[in-house]
């Protein structure tokens, strides 16, 4: 009897335990987030968590009893469960399932033989882990990723156009038949070619990435430098002498992109042949102008006796013809002089004696002259002073009344009688400055030859349709006179309506300074 | 099938000698739950409680033994409550094999019908109950069927319905099958011997 009591609860407490060991791996089993199944071997699914239940829409009951490849695509759950008989497990394989409303859901799945005691395989635990999330965030990694090497493929893209941009510049400018420098936004050398190193005798490496204020330093780049003290100015067509039979003509340009200032283009220009040539054609202008002035001086003294009657008397009618001669040769003297000016003008002898003068004077001076020929053309003039006086300007008398007398015969000469030329003055009180300015009524110039007005020997095709006379070098002068006392001279016109000139002369101060270098 | 449940006839049915393990009123009461919710369950227990009987399935331990009368009662509550048919009640017995415990045990054997099937049919039986032998009569894999014989076992005709239900869920664990079904074939209750049960499958 108490034998039997005793087996009784044993059996008792081994149920008990039985119970609880049931209901503890119930729980673990339903509590376990990861969606886990058993198949058999055969490939039916034996058992499954709440977790497997949520991942792929079948109840626990519908999940039990149905084939595994239901759920799983066939081909890839009969190569794991190979795998898995034959290697035991299998771990971390990404594959897709199928959920019951059709849905296809990525999942790593995790295997793992299962065998009796008797060691017979009863089947295999299957392990997923939903990748739905993970598979997106790649998704999104992967979709910015090809962003990202698009954006690069289209950055390298650019940056080999930018190459190529670069190296057809580099090419160009290497080529260019001009000496080139560029210089950088910090005024820093950033490229020579090889023409300019020809010309200061200089290697690339040895000024690249330097100052201005360093190149200074180079005796062969000290003129060039010397052009631009600390920075680089704008400079247009600037003649310099480097050395001895290479005299470069120099221009700056601003290199800018949209409003980016990138820095400086300085271009050389090898214009030595051309003054060679210049110098020589001036010369020979220089030497057939004097030896025509002796003898065209000689003329003149002879036909002024004949006139005079110091030769005897003439007739009107020999008068008339000696008269005519005589102002032929008086234009062929002006001519003559004309061309001598200009040619001491480019041989830089044309001298300048400066001294401080009215301009208001000079200006009166040349009316004057003109008095009679304005009152034979019927012309009217009118000389507009300013209310205050103005200051008295360092000038070259002699030259700017040229410059005046240039103006005024032009003006008179092409305007039609009945016409009216007005002369102004003013002082440009900010710019410290008188400016002249001579108005008339004339013919004015054509639009299309504006471009030439102060060229040697420009005359405007209407001027010589109606005038014969003129040389064409009374511009040219005109203004190789004002530049020479730091002024500038300009003009507004148009045709059949008159034309207005107008020139600036700096004051005494600023002047004083420039006569020094005469 | 005509059922008039009353405390006499939970009293005559509480007699019958024999026991049953508690897992099968875990199924019923796990079955209740999906189909008809805690309420559901609720009412059945109330049911249970009218015939003086009361079932608490969530104190149910699984592997106890139970009178063979209250798994009966359990059913019979149910049925009564929900107005279920013959066709629910199969339907229990099939989702019976699919969350036992003990048939969980069965499926170590599932890597071999045969064997599954000659040696495990009347253990997997003697697990549950103490009364009644179930018999592997015959597993033809070929011609897809199987016949099951259960002697010395008349405890109620709803039973019977039950295990109309309950008998394919162990072949649809060992054999890969689309469509099954299961057929008293002979039955106690109709003056028979013993039950026979023809399960054939697709």
């Amino acid at each position: 009897m108490e034998v039997e009591k005793k087996e009784e609860e044993k059996i008792s407490i081994l149920l008990e335990d039985l119970t609880s060991l049931e209901s503890y791996s119930r729980d673990l089993f339903v509590f376990l987030p990861l969606p886990v199944c058993l198949a058999s071997s055969i490939g039916i699914i034996l058992e499954a968590n709440p977790s497997f239940e949520k991942i792929s829409g079948y109840k626990i009951d519908e999940s039990i009893g149905t084939a595994i490849e239901k759920i799983f695509e066939k081909r890839e759950i009969e190569k794991l469960a190979k795998e898995t008989l034959e290697k035991g497990f299998v771990r971390s394989r990404e594959t897709n399932i199928f959920t019951k409303d059709k849905r296809k859901v990525p999942v790593s799945v995790s295997t793992t033989l299962r065998k009796s005691a008797e060691g017979e395989i009863i089947g295999y635990f299957i392990g997923l882990f939903d990748l739905t999330e993970i598979k997106s965030t790649e998704n999104e990694l992967r979709q910015a990723q090809t962003a990202l090497l698009n954006m690069l493929e289209d950055t390298e893209e650019e940056r080999r156009k930018a190459e190529e941009e670069k190296n057809k510049t580099v090419s160009i400018i290497t080529n260019f038949a001009d000496g080139l420098l560029v210089f950088n936004e910090e005024g820093n050398l950033s490229l020579i070619n090889p023409h300019a190193e020809v010309f200061f005798d200089v290697k690339s490496r040895d000024i690249i990435g330097r100052s201005i204020l360093e190149l200074s330093t180079f005796p062969t780049l000290a003129t060039l430098v010397s052009l631009f003290k600390e920075e680089i100015k704008e400079i247009f067509r600037k003649e310099l002498a480097i050395k001895e039979n290479l005299i470069l003509e120099v221009s700056t340009i601003p290199m800018v992109s949209g409003e980016e200032k990138l820095g400086n283009l300085v271009i050389l220009h090898d214009i030595t042949r051309e003054k060679v040539i210049e110098r020589m054609k001036t010369e020979f202008v220089s030497l057939a102008a004097h030896q025509l002035r002796t003898p065209l001086s000689a003329i003149k003294w002879a036909l002024r006796m004949l006139l005079d009657g110091d030769l005897g008397k003439i007739t009107d009618e020999q008068r008339d013809f000696v008269e005519k001669t005589y102002k032929s040769n008086e234009r062929m003297i002006s001519l003559i002089n004309d061309f001598l000016d200009i040619t001491r003008i480019e041989e830089g002898r044309y001298l300048y004696k400066p001294t401080l003068e009215s301009i208001e004077n000079l200006i009166q001076f040349v009316i004057n002259a003109y008095k009679e020929e304005i009152e034979r053309k019927n012309l009217e003039l009118d000389f507009k002073k300013p209310e205050k006086k103005l200051p008295r300007a360092v000038v070259d008398v002699e030259k700017i009344r040229l410059v005046i007398e240039n103006l005024l015969d032009n003006a008179v000469r092409y305007t039609p009688p009945g016409g009216r030329v007005t002369i102004s003055l003013r002082y440009a009180e900010k710019e410290k400055e008188i400016e002249f300015s001579i108005k008339d009524t004339g013919v004015g110039i054509p639009k299309d030859q504006q471009g030439r007005v102060f060229a040697k020997f420009f005359r405007g095709v209407n001027v010589m349709r109606m005038e014969t006379e003129g040389t064409g070098l009374g511009l040219f002068i005109a203004k190789n006179i004002v530049e020479a006392h730091r002024g500038k001279i300009w003009f507004k016109s148009e045709e059949g309506k008159g034309t207005t000139f107008y020139f600036t002369l700096p004051l005494k101060e600023e002047f004083w300074g420039f006569l020094k270098e005469f | 099938m005509a059922i008039e449940l009353t405390k006499d006839v939970a009293k005559k049915l509480m007699e019958i000698k024999g026991e049953v393990r508690g897992v099968v009123f875990g199924i019923d009461g796990a079955y209740v739950l999906k189909e008809k919710g805690k309420e559901g369950l609720k009412k059945v227990e109330e049911e249970l409680e009218k015939l003086s009987y009361p079932i608490k399935y969530g104190e149910i331990e699984t592997f106890n033994y139970y009178p063979v009368g209250l798994r009966v009662l359990s059913l019979l509550a149910i049925k009564k409550v929900f107005n279920f048919d013959d066709k629910k009640i199969k339907e229990m017995g099939f989702f019976g094999t699919k969350i036992s415990v003990i048939v969980k045990f069965f499926i170590k054997y599932v890597f071999s019908p045969k064997k599954a099937f000659n040696a495990q049919t009347s253990r997997l039986w003697r697990e549950h109950w103490t009364i009644g032998d179930l018999i592997p009569v015959e597993l033809n894999e070929e011609k897809k069927y199987a016949i099951l014989r259960l002697k010395n076992f008349s405890l109620h005709p709803i039973y019977c319905k039950y295990l109309e239900g309950y008998f394919p869920g162990p072949f649809q664990l060992m054999i890969k099958i689309s469509k099954m079904t299961c057929e008293e074939t002979k039955c106690t209750f109709r003056g028979d011997e013993y039950h026979e049960y023809l399960i054939k499958w697709k």
